[in-house]
């Protein structure tokens, strides 16, 4: 117990906790059935639908059925994990449990999360389109390439907004 | 030597970050024909310790792992999984290290090690759940009398931990735990930390 006390007294402390308990609490959260049948699934429709228009701005004509996104020449069907949920939930947590003016902290969840809404369409639009022109690229391009960097785009967009946006012991 | 002592900040890090992901590239790429043998038979092996009869195997076919078992017959069902869906996030993991400035210096080293070491246990742990897994839901009848629902539920919740969030989220979390008074440092969050307050 002084121990847990010794870790909560400083900020660097109270950080990683509250961090590790919205992290584990949100991924909890994600995984209930309830959850996955009426906002994971809806939400991953939603992106389909996103890359849908930006594919049909391009000149592709797809079409979205569930969570397939197809056109003459290609299909994909977008699974939790491709989403970009992970990613929002890894920067939202690191936003909410940094000290920062909650305003603040909102900004920054709200901006991020359309940030990485965006880039998580052009994941997907750019696996279609590798898809279509180098299929034989198409695993290495998903589960490498887009998915280290959907990672790595969560924690460079926290640092930047911790950087930037979050004056730190501003509030603890 | 002033240049050692300057605290490190958000944008050194950042600015290092593109060349520290060529290197992690580079090291995955190195690693990985040798690594993905070892993932293999370390997975099995655990598999192992938990059966009996011990039949689960696991053979590497290019970046795939072919899941099957040795007392079904030949043409039963077998699965090729992914070996880069279970151990990409080595990548990020390694590129967040390589980009903080001293990483590798005064016991960095042992700190990465430690750091890699549990990747790699959750490495094993993800691919012998896939292996249950396809056991439990994916081999018919057999998988129907040698799981029960409750065995099948746990299993399935287990994967679904290991498959993201577990794979999502450690890269970062070993990362500020491998270096917590570097990484806080730079946050501003260091212990009496003034010195690395984010530059603006």
């Amino acid at each position: 117990m002084g121990g847990v006390k010794k870790i909560l007294a400083s900020p660097a402390g109270r950080f990683m906790a509250r961090y590790a308990v919205i992290l584990s609490v949100g991924f909890l959260i994600l995984a209930l059935k309830p959850v996955n049948d009426h906002v994971v699934n809806p939400y991953t429709t939603f992106v389909a639908h996103k890359a849908r228009i930006a594919l049909n701005l391009l000149g592709e004509n797809a079409r979205v059925d569930g969570q397939v996104l197809s056109s003459s020449r290609f299909a994909v069907q977008i699974y939790n994990g491709c989403n970009g949920l992970e990613a929002i939930l890894v920067f939202v947590a690191g936003v909410l449990a940094f000290p920062a003016p909650w305003l603040r902290r909102l900004v920054g969840v709200v901006l991020g999360v359309l940030a990485i809404g965006v880039v998580n369409v052009v994941r997907v639009v750019s696996l279609f389109y590798v898809g279509i022109l180098k299929p034989q690229w198409f695993s290495i391009s998903h589960v490498f390439i887009w998915q280290s960097l959907i990672i790595l785009l969560s924690v460079v967009l926290w640092l930047v907004w911790v950087q930037r946006y979050a004056p730190v012991h501003a509030t603890r | 030597m002033r240049r050692s002592t300057r605290p490190d900040s958000v944008s050194g890090l950042l600015r290092r970050l593109p060349v520290a992901v060529v290197l992690a590239v580079g090291v995955w790429l190195v690693v990985r024909p040798v690594y993905n043998p070892a993932l293999a038979w370390v997975t099995q092996g655990v598999a192992r310790l938990t059966e009996y009869p011990r039949a689960t195997v696991i053979t590497v076919e290019g970046s795939y792992a072919l899941i099957g078992r040795l007392d079904l017959r030949a043409g039963s069902g077998r699965l090729k999984y992914s070996l880069t869906q279970v151990h990409f996030n080595l990548v990020p993991f390694l590129a967040l290290c390589f980009a903080l400035r001293g990483a590798l210096s005064r016991g960095g080293w042992r700190r990465l090690g430690g750091a890699l070491a549990v990747l790699a246990g959750s490495h094993v742990l993800n691919l012998f759940l896939q292996v249950k897994a396809f056991f439990a839901f994916n081999l018919g009848p057999w998988s129907a009398v040698h799981y029960s629902n409750f065995e099948r539920n746990l299993i399935g919740g287990a994967r679904y931990f290991s498959d993201i969030p577990v794979t999502f989220a450690l890269p970062l979390v070993l990362w500020v735990s491998a270096y917590p008074d570097r990484v806080l440092g730079i946050l501003g969050l260091g212990p009496g930390e003034d010195a690395g307050l984010p530059h603006r």
